[in-house]
């Protein structure tokens, strides 16, 4: 037997990067206008000759009366001192003042782009002689400095272009060298290392490519700062007096008493080209680079979307499910139906959590078991009401402490975190704040949560909960950098419990870990959870980690239950295929010699659910009925367990 | 000839070993004494601070062709330094590494070339070790492309689709334009081990190939780990933290901890007979997936203690179970228990 296939389809590629990118950027209103601005007086620069209706330079057949003509039909925009057309200087101006942009930019990018990558990739002498260079130039007050260069070589157009060019490379240098720096570091590079290729293939094959897109936004705002200084050059009388450009319409309309004669319109036109284009670059920069670095807009600060209940009735078994063992204790968390979506910005819904239920006793430990992308993460966040933007509980209940979560408000909701139901996330490091110590976040989120707590005793608290999480008191006042990755995790398990919480959502506290430091992590979950008598749902992709702990076992699969049981009917007697395929997978010590097996496939996505069970294109034992109709929960066992599978109908 | 396979075919039967592996004399990869030390802190200008970090302190390694080692120890034993430095992307500071019986401790960039073809590298995280902006075609190409291999395009768009396929990456024309964005974790390392592929490699080190995906999943690239071994006869070095993953296809283990291997033997004896207390804990807390098996599981408190201050004595003192007065003096070797295996411990002494 070969290599099993990865994929059972393969889907269709998607569209050309070009759309995908254009599709991101006409999204941003902004940045089209600012991209028509350019495309607009670019067009008229290129066409000047066609375009401008008398030829800029002639001033041939004038009389005083021509002098400073306001506008007119024959003038559209007037005369100058000489009689010119303004219009028609105005659009062969734009001609040079572009060129002088974009050439001096295009030398400064070459520059700066270059000091920037080498000095970041080599490091070290290199780095360190090419950035001090750089600093150098950076407190050079580069405009005297111009001034004084151009009016000691001819003022010709070449040498402007070159002189902005070589003084405006210093922003991009640094730039370039931090974003080179972080590229370096990753992972890819030392995968091409390994490949055995050399500096040279690197630096062109993968750095540039990552630096390349800061860099062009780069040379968008280097364009409008060699357009201003080309404009300050010439106004101040050293631009090339063969090329007119908008600088030097201003200078030759203030030095020619444009003022006196109260000939606005000759300051006014140069002055709303140079204003037009600087103003149309930035606006298309920052589209571009919204475009080209996404992370400026998504975010989980704006207000989740409001609950809402459909009538749409679910039928599916009710679940009175208590745990065999736990059967006694009080019911803590009593999740009913729910139902979450994803709607996009162009308003395509994803199901991500479809009919889940779930019940919580006092001192239960729950599973919640799935492959990446099962709606677990989506689960917990809803219980928390801490749903994305974009995420919606579109229907069902969660019961808490005599409330329903899903109707309460957001000042409601800030009283029952923390001190109610915490959760602790996977990343400690990403969690925790790093300029900050760990003995200070937990007294902020004291503070933050239970404000009548006096203050007094706060060290006293702090100290308490970092022992019960088996942190010596000497850590407190050290930052989260100074924490091993398991100390981390204690941290957090530590401001968890702040509150005194009934329930702790726990999202894959281990997954990031060590074998001997997870270990650690859940002998401590365990025993807080004896001592506390803490409810706590424990998110994993791991069964192993599970059959260790856990009281019962909820298993998730697209979004959906698939197996909810305790945890000895799960292991011993699961009835989902999902279940059982996921326990094949797992690697059992006792018996190394079996091969493993892997469920072929992987989950689906949640905007292409398929039309029946959302297992079934991976299921070994799928029959026609399964990719038609979606299962409903079965109910088995009185209660006990349930699971959906047409399979298990009629018990 | 015959009389030798007598006793070879039933003895590599019973430690499911390739017997290949036990008859070849000839070692792919042979590591002896190999240290390797980083120097932290700087000589600036004003101050003179330097500490050094024994990330790699003594070790010594054979591999045969075809046999597959796991690596096994936690974030800090000095494992992904020791794969960095027998890959030549770090410099050894003592000690030396032969391939195929070539001394390449200290070869210089252009003889490295040569062997670099041989000795490739899988890498943790599919999700960093793929550059984004490459299609799939000009990730796995790129190998042959860097060594100047296979010059004729027919030819080597023939051993890009080899490669993409031997990963099982099926049909490879459907993943050749593709991102690595639009593949999932699972696929990704597949692309991932297609570039190690493609330039027929003799080892493969595969540091913690499986550790970033889902349980699921890391059958799958075990799997196909363990086939490429036996069609191909690839040596494979696994480093990992987790037994539990390599039991099913490593020859051998060797359980690094802090910069040293503290017990080596064959996978199957070190599993069933664990002689260092240190392989005992780690194997103890091997989630079982089984409610009805739970067991007793060894913690150690801590963590793998800073490689900058080593312990005296043995390494493992402050945080073993079992460790005597005797332990913080005496550093012991590795004693031979067995045919195959050896443990640092003192106790096995007794």
């Amino acid at each position: 037997m070969g290599p099993q296939t990865a994929e059972l389809k393969v889907s269709v590629a998607s569209t050309s990067p070009f759309l995908d990118f254009w599709q991101t950027f006409s999204r941003n209103r902004m940045a089209v206008a600012g991209l028509v601005m350019l495309v607009t007086i670019i067009t008229l620069a290129v066409f000047a000759s066609v375009l401008a209706p008398y030829d800029p330079k002639s001033s041939v057949d004038i009389t005083s009366s021509d002098i400073y003509n306001p506008p007119s039909s024959a003038h559209w925009l007037g005369t100058d001192d000489a009689g010119r057309d303004i219009l028609s200087s105005f659009l062969f101006g734009a001609r040079v003042s572009l060129i002088v942009g974009f050439f001096a930019a295009f030398i400064s990018v070459i520059i700066g782009g270059t000091i920037g990558v080498v000095a970041g990739f080599y490091g070290g002498r290199t780095e360190n002689l090419l950035m001090r260079f750089t600093d150098l130039m950076l407190v050079i007050p580069d405009l005297p400095l111009i001034v004084v260069i151009v009016a000691l070589t001819k003022p010709s157009l070449l040498n402007i272009i070159i002189i902005i060019g070589v003084f405006g490379w210093t922003t991009t240098a640094r730039i370039v060298r931090s974003q080179t720096l972080a590229v370096k570091s990753r992972k890819f590079v030392l995968r091409a290392r390994a490949i055995g290729a050399g500096n040279v293939h690197i630096i062109m094959k993968h750095i540039l490519p990552l630096v390349m897109p800061l860099l062009v936004v780069n040379a968008i705002l280097v364009i409008s700062l060699a357009i201003l200084n080309e404009s300050t050059l010439s106004f101040l009388g050293l631009g090339d007096p063969t090329a007119t450009s908008w600088g030097q319409m201003l200078n030759f309309a203030f030095v020619r008493g444009a003022m006196s004669a109260g000939a606005w319109w000759a300051l006014v036109m140069p002055g709303v080209g140079i204003a037009w284009v600087v103003f149309g670059l930035t606006l298309f920069g920052q589209g571009l680079e919204q475009v080209l670095n996404p992370r400026l807009e998504s975010h989980h600060l704006s207000p989740g979307r409001r609950s809402v209940q459909s009538d749409a009735v679910i039928e599916s078994a009710t679940v009175k499910k208590k745990s065999k063992k736990r059967k006694d204790a009080p019911l803590l968390l009593d999740v009913r139906n729910l139902s979450v979506n994803y709607i996009s910005h162009d308003n395509v819904v994803a199901k991500a959590v479809h009919n889940v239920s779930l019940q919580l006793h006092e001192g239960e430990l729950v599973g919640l078991v799935g492959e990446s992308g099962c709606g677990k993460t989506t689960l917990m966040l809803a219980l928390m009401r801490l749903l994305p933007a974009a995420g919606q509980i579109v229907n069902g209940h969660i019961n808490f402490r005599g409330k329903d979560l899903t109707t309460l408000n957001e000042d409601e909701l800030q009283k029952l975190r923390w001190s109610g139901i915490s959760i602790i996330f996977q990343g400690a490091m990403n969690a925790l704040n790093p300029v900050r110590t760990v003995g200070d976040q937990i007294k902020e989120a004291i503070i933050k949560h239970m404000p009548s707590y006096a203050p007094g005793v706060l060290d006293d608290r702090v100290i308490e909960l970092l022992d019960l999480v088996g942190i010596s008191k000497d850590y407190k006042d050290q930052y989260p950098h100074q924490y091993s990755g398991g100390m981390r995790q204690r941290a957090m398990i530590a401001m968890a419990l702040s509150c005194d919480p009934d329930v702790i959502i726990a999202d894959e506290p281990t997954t990031a870990l060590d074998v001997m430091i997870q270990a650690q992590i859940l002998e401590l979950l365990d025993d807080l959870r004896k001592k506390l008598g803490l409810a706590i749902i424990f998110v994993t992709h791991d069964l192993g980690v599970v059959a260790e702990m856990c009281d019962s076992v909820l298993v998730m699969y697209g979004g959906v239950t698939a197996e909810y049981a305790d945890v000895d009917t799960i292991y011993n007697a699961a009835r989902h295929p999902y279940t059982q395929e996921l326990l094949k997978s797992f690697p059992d010590l006792s018996q190394p010699e079996k091969r493993l097996i892997s469920i072929p496939g992987y989950p689906p996505k949640l905007d292409e659910l398929p039309e029946g069970c959302r297992f079934a294109p991976r299921c070994p034992l799928a029959f026609e009925r399964c990719t038609k109709e979606m299962p409903i929960l079965h109910e088995l066992e009185d209660g006990y367990h349930i699971a959906s599978c047409h399979l298990v109908e009629g018990g | 000839m015959n009389w030798k396979m007598v006793i070879i075919l039933p003895v590599a039967t019973w430690l499911k070993v390739d017997k290949q592996v036990l008859m070849s004399n000839e070692f792919i990869l042979e590591v002896k004494n190999l240290k390797k030390y980083f120097q932290v802190g700087r000589q600036g200008w004003f101050s003179h601070t330097e500490t050094i970090v024994h990330a790699v302190d003594d070790v010594d390694l054979t591999l045969k062709p075809g046999e597959v080692i796991a690596l096994v120890g936690e974030s800090g034993c000095g494992k992904s330094t020791l794969s960095l430095t027998l890959m030549g992307l770090e410099e050894a500071t003592e000690g030396q590494i032969f391939f195929n019986g070539v001394d390449i401790t200290y070869a210089t960039n252009e003889e490295r070339k040569a062997f670099r073809q041989k000795i490739q590298m899988i890498f943790q995280d599919p999700y960093e070790s793929l550059n984004p902006t490459q299609t799939i075609e000009e990730i796995v190409t790129e190998p042959l492309v860097v060594h100047g291999l296979a010059r004729d395009s027919h030819e080597r768009k023939d051993r890009v689709r080899r490669a993409l396929e031997d990963s099982g990456l099926k049909p490879a024309e459907s993943y050749l334009h593709r991102f690595p964005h639009q593949l999932s974790g699972g696929q990704r390392q597949r692309v991932v081990i297609a570039g190690a592929l493609v330039l027929e490699p003799q080892l493969l080190l595969a540091d913690e190939p499986v550790s970033m995906l889902d349980v699921s999943i890391r059958a799958e690239i075990i799997n196909l780990l363990a086939d490429l071994r036996r069609t191909r006869g690839i040596s494979v070095i696994f480093i990992t933290h987790d037994l539990g993953t390599v039991g099913y296809f490593a020859d051998r283990i060797a359980v690094m901890y802090l910069g040293r291997i503290v017990e080596t033997g064959s996978m199957r004896e070190v599993l069933k007979n664990p002689k260092h207390p240190y392989t005992q804990a780690l194997l103890s807390v091997i989630p079982v997936p089984n409610p009805r098996m739970r067991k007793k599981r060894i913690i150690l408190q801590g963590e793998t203690p800073n490689p900058i201050n080593i312990p005296s004595g043995c390494r493992f003192h402050p945080r073993c179970p079992v460790a005597m007065d005797v332990c913080k003096q005496s550093d012991p070797p590795l004693i031979k228990v067995s045919l195959t295996q050896e443990a640092a411990c003192l106790l096995v002494v007794k």
